[in-house]
């Protein structure tokens, strides 16, 4: 898919997927790499300006194996931000399917 | 390329990062690299699906440069954030370099024509010496003067909400320009 259009789609993964849950880095890159193909350490420089935004905060948390890992927080920032996005987005897909299914033969 | 040849080439890319900021940076990335093998992947395979480490670092540079300009917005700042917003992509130096040089043309001019106008006074002092004086003369160059100051005291506050705009321009590039995403 077209490289421009999918960069700024990866900020409403990210957003969404930080909804209903905190998670940490790893965790963020396969949920969304899973569906759509991407370039994975593109999404931590993402995540760094996403939080200078103000839009999540960040915690330690220390996991069973391995080091201590770095969750990321919806703020109440983030979660508007999150929405106006959401409108965006649904109201232009909407848009793209309704002149798909009108233009595309069966 | 294993995990410590891509923390390096990383590590070395950063140079002009704060050495905080770059651990902080570098500290995500073995994060990922230990969950990964946590995970049963090799570090050639972490490090393959990270991408080249010089593409991020890229993209990190940028971000870093626009947050100094929003600091202070010196003209020296704004070229490094330019220049690092066009290095993201080749399409940049369409949508990037374009704009910037119009505008940049369109500052200097601005300037250029106040200070003209604002120095007008010394030209009929030339004129003294050479002896062309003309009383109306200077009448006009003080008008001149005078209007030469406006043009400026504009200049000044065009030249303020033109740099901010251009920043935010800046910034919607980085979102939306390529960087690190795969073509597919």
């Amino acid at each position: 898919m077209n490289v421009q259009f999918k960069k700024g789609v990866l900020e409403l993964c990210v957003l969404v997927l930080l909804d209903k849950q905190d998670r940490y880095g790893y965790e963020l890159v396969q949920k969304i790499s899973d569906q759509i193909e991407i370039s994975e350490g593109s999404v931590y420089p993402l995540l760094r300006r996403l939080t200078k935004e103000e839009y999540f905060t960040t915690y330690l948390q220390e996991s069973t194996e391995g080091p201590p890992r770095k969750y990321y927080k919806l703020t109440d920032k983030g979660r508007e931000y999150l929405h106006e996005l959401l409108t965006e987005w649904t109201e232009f897909s909407s848009g793209v399917n309704q002149l798909i299914k009108e233009g595309v033969r069966q | 390329m294993n995990k410590e040849q891509f923390l390096k080439q990383l590590e070395g890319s950063l140079k002009r990062l704060s050495t905080e900021e770059r651990k902080d940076i570098l500290q995500d990335y073995e994060e990922y690299f230990a969950v990964g093998m946590e995970n049963e992947k090799s570090e050639q395979e972490i490090a393959a699906s990270l991408g080249n480490p010089k593409q991020i670092a890229k993209e990190l540079l940028a971000s870093y440069h626009l947050d100094m300009v929003e600091q202070t917005a010196s003209a020296s700042n704004i070229l490094r954030a330019v220049w690092a917003v066009i290095g993201l992509g080749f399409f940049n130096v369409l949508i990037v370099l374009a704009p910037f040089c119009a505008l940049v043309g369109f500052v200097f001019s601005g300037w250029l024509a106040s200070l003209a106008f604002i120095l007008s006074p010394v030209g009929i002092l030339f004129n003294l010496f050479i002896g062309q004086f003309i009383i109306a003369d200077l009448f006009l160059s003080f008008v001149l003067c005078g209007i030469g100051i406006f043009v400026a005291m504009g200049m000044f506050y065009v030249t303020k909400y033109l740099t901010k705009g251009f920043v935010r321009y800046l910034k919607f590039n980085i979102t939306f320009v390529k960087g690190g995403l795969k073509h597919g």
